[in-house]
């Protein structure tokens, strides 16, 4: 490694500790939700969220463009309509899944092409600030709002404590919702408050980072904890822990590289998924061996 | 002398999506029985077991449970229906079988452990709580399905094809640890199978089931297992013998078509 570049790197402490803090909180709490949604099988929600996000931002943007609704354009915060839509996006997936009486895939991708088609038309009519569509698709986060700096970790913060006072009730209706419904669990109620955290977490963090690093921040590092142990409390942990190291990674080397750092954090985290197929393959062998 | 009512139908019309399957069923389930559910493949077996554990709602008629206290199900699905996505491992699924005594919001204590650990030593499995439940044979998973179903101290098992893709050997081991069970804990226990000669020889009450023909039957093993009853619903010319006491039902070869 170029120690000079890692030097430089240090000495610009002031420029990337704000936005290494958001990532690796954001890295965090995608790592641990992202596990649900690798296990309750609709890994394309966290990509239809992250697209509806973008959405709810490119509209805030180009209604403030209006000179018609200036007024009411000055007051849409683009944070708040990503957070609303994120919101009524996953409410909606919980509630109605079996709306169009067609697979949740099929009502996934519609969510997610309608969704993206839309941000692309959008981003298409804004006549300024055009250059924040590209990174709310596919992520600057070199520099990031002061303001996402509190509330990403508090965001994180609150997602955490619902989690760890129901967890075993999320684990309970993802795993086996009918005994869950037998036993008057409230399943409908949890599976709306779970893809709630799953919606807002994306929503906030996609307008720091991005949508495509959110999604790859929700998918790879619980498919990866997933090949690297069979405990399910494991599972969490790991997924937590390469999303920090894939965020952080991955700043780090779009800041030395001079790379897109959404694109640099999604490889990092693919990077990691690579490994952990690795070394699967190698345990297995080795434990072949041994017999 | 009359046991305590546990499960009673008045008059159900079983279905779902308001499509009717069977109507007119009148069922009382007594405390210490052993109930088979028989029936053809898709004649409503499942149907009927989930309307009287309350999954599917009755497309009419009143489902009773408990005569003066909520019932507590201990229920035993197929093994098939698990995801193996999941890394769960035993001692954690057989948890989730308390979960009926622990409520939302709540974690699992010592107590609840305490009762875990002895639900998989009534099951004989207490060397494996700590394996993941998918790399369990099916024999494994069965007792650990029982097990998840006794953990929750239940009133009553229910069993939805709990030998199902076993052989002889594996049947017969479930079939005699249930028996045991049963016997042990005073449990009233509602089994769905296709086996006529497992639940010949292990019920004392039988429903027979079919939406096609519109048939139900419900009561003591030895009137409702009739060979007329069970030619019509299955299609073949069906014959029950008594050898050394026991009932044994089979088929003719070259039974007629429906």
């Amino acid at each position: 490694m170029d120690t000079s570049s890692f030097g430089e790197f240090i000495g610009s402490y002031f420029l990337w500790r704000d936005p290494m803090i958001v990532g690796a909180v954001s890295g965090a709490i995608c790592g641990f939700l992202g596990v649900y949604v690798v296990l309750r099988r609709i890994v394309f929600v966290g990509a239809m969220l992250s697209q509806v996000s973008s959405f709810g931002v490119a509209l805030a943007f180009y209604i403030g463009g209006f000179s018609a609704f200036s007024s009411l354009g000055s007051m849409i915060d683009p944070f708040a309509l990503s957070l609303i839509m994120t919101a009524l996006a996953a409410l909606f997936f919980a509630l109605k899944k079996d709306f169009f009486r067609i697979s949740q895939e099929g009502a996934i991708g519609f969510g997610y092409l309608l969704a993206s088609g839309a941000v692309v038309i959008i981003g298409n009519l804004i006549t300024h600030e055009a250059h924040d569509i590209a990174d709310i698709l596919f992520g600057s986060a070199v520099v990031v709002d002061p303001k996402e700096v509190y509330i990403v970790p508090t965001v994180a913060f609150f997602c955490i404590l619902i989690h760890s006072i129901f967890f075993k009730d999320f684990i309970f209706v993802s795993f086996d919702p009918e005994t869950a419904q037998l036993f008057k669990y409230p399943v409908r109620v949890l599976n709306t408050v779970l893809l709630l955290t799953v919606g807002i977490v994306i929503a906030i963090t996609t307008r720091a980072l991005g949508a495509l690093p959110v999604f790859g921040l929700t998918v790879l590092p619980p498919l990866t904890a997933l090949f690297l142990t069979e405990k399910l409390k494991l599972v969490f942990m790991l997924s937590v822990l390469i999303g920090v190291l894939s965020a952080m990674l991955g700043y780090y080397f779009s800041f030395i590289l001079s790379l897109p750092t959404g694109a640099s954090i999604t490889t990092c985290a693919s990077l990691f998924f690579v490994l952990g197929i690795v070394w699967r393959e190698v345990r297995i062998l080795t434990i072949g061996l041994a017999r | 002398m009359n046991l305590p009512l546990l499960i009673s139908l008045e008059n159900v019309t079983i279905g779902y999506d308001r499509k009717e399957l069977i109507d007119s069923i009148n069922l009382s389930i007594e405390k210490g029985q052993f109930w088979g559910i028989v029936g053809p493949n898709g004649g409503g077996k499942t149907t009927l077991l989930k309307t009287i554990l309350g999954l599917i709602p009755p497309v009419s008629g009143k489902v009773n449970h408990g005569e003066d206290k909520p019932l507590t199900f201990g229920y035993v699905p197929q093994r098939e229906k698990f995801d193996h996505i999941f890394p769960i491992s035993v001692s954690e699924f057989v948890a989730m079988g308390r979960y009926i005594r622990i409520p939302v919001g709540r974690g699992v204590k010592k107590e609840d452990w305490k009762v875990v650990m002895d639900s998989l030593e009534r099951v004989e499995i207490p060397h494996l709580k700590n394996r993941p439940f998918r790399s369990l044979s099916g024999g494994e998973k069965q007792r650990s399905l029982i097990a998840h179903a006794l953990a929750g101290e239940p009133d009553i098992l229910i069993l939805d094809e709990p030998t199902a893709s076993m052989d002889i050997k594996g049947e017969t081991a479930i079939m005699e640890l249930l028996g045991r069970i049963k016997e042990k804990d005073e449990l009233t226990v509602l089994m769905v199978s296709h086996f006529l000669n497992t639940v010949a020889r292990f019920a004392d009450h039988v429903a027979v089931v079919d939406k096609d023909s519109g048939i139900f039957g419900a009561g003591i093993k030895e009137e409702v297992f009739k060979g007329e009853t069970l030619s019509s619903i299955f299609g073949l010319d069906v014959t029950i013998e008594h050898v050394a006491g026991k009932m044994r039902i089979y088929a003719a070869v070259g039974g007629r078509d429906k």
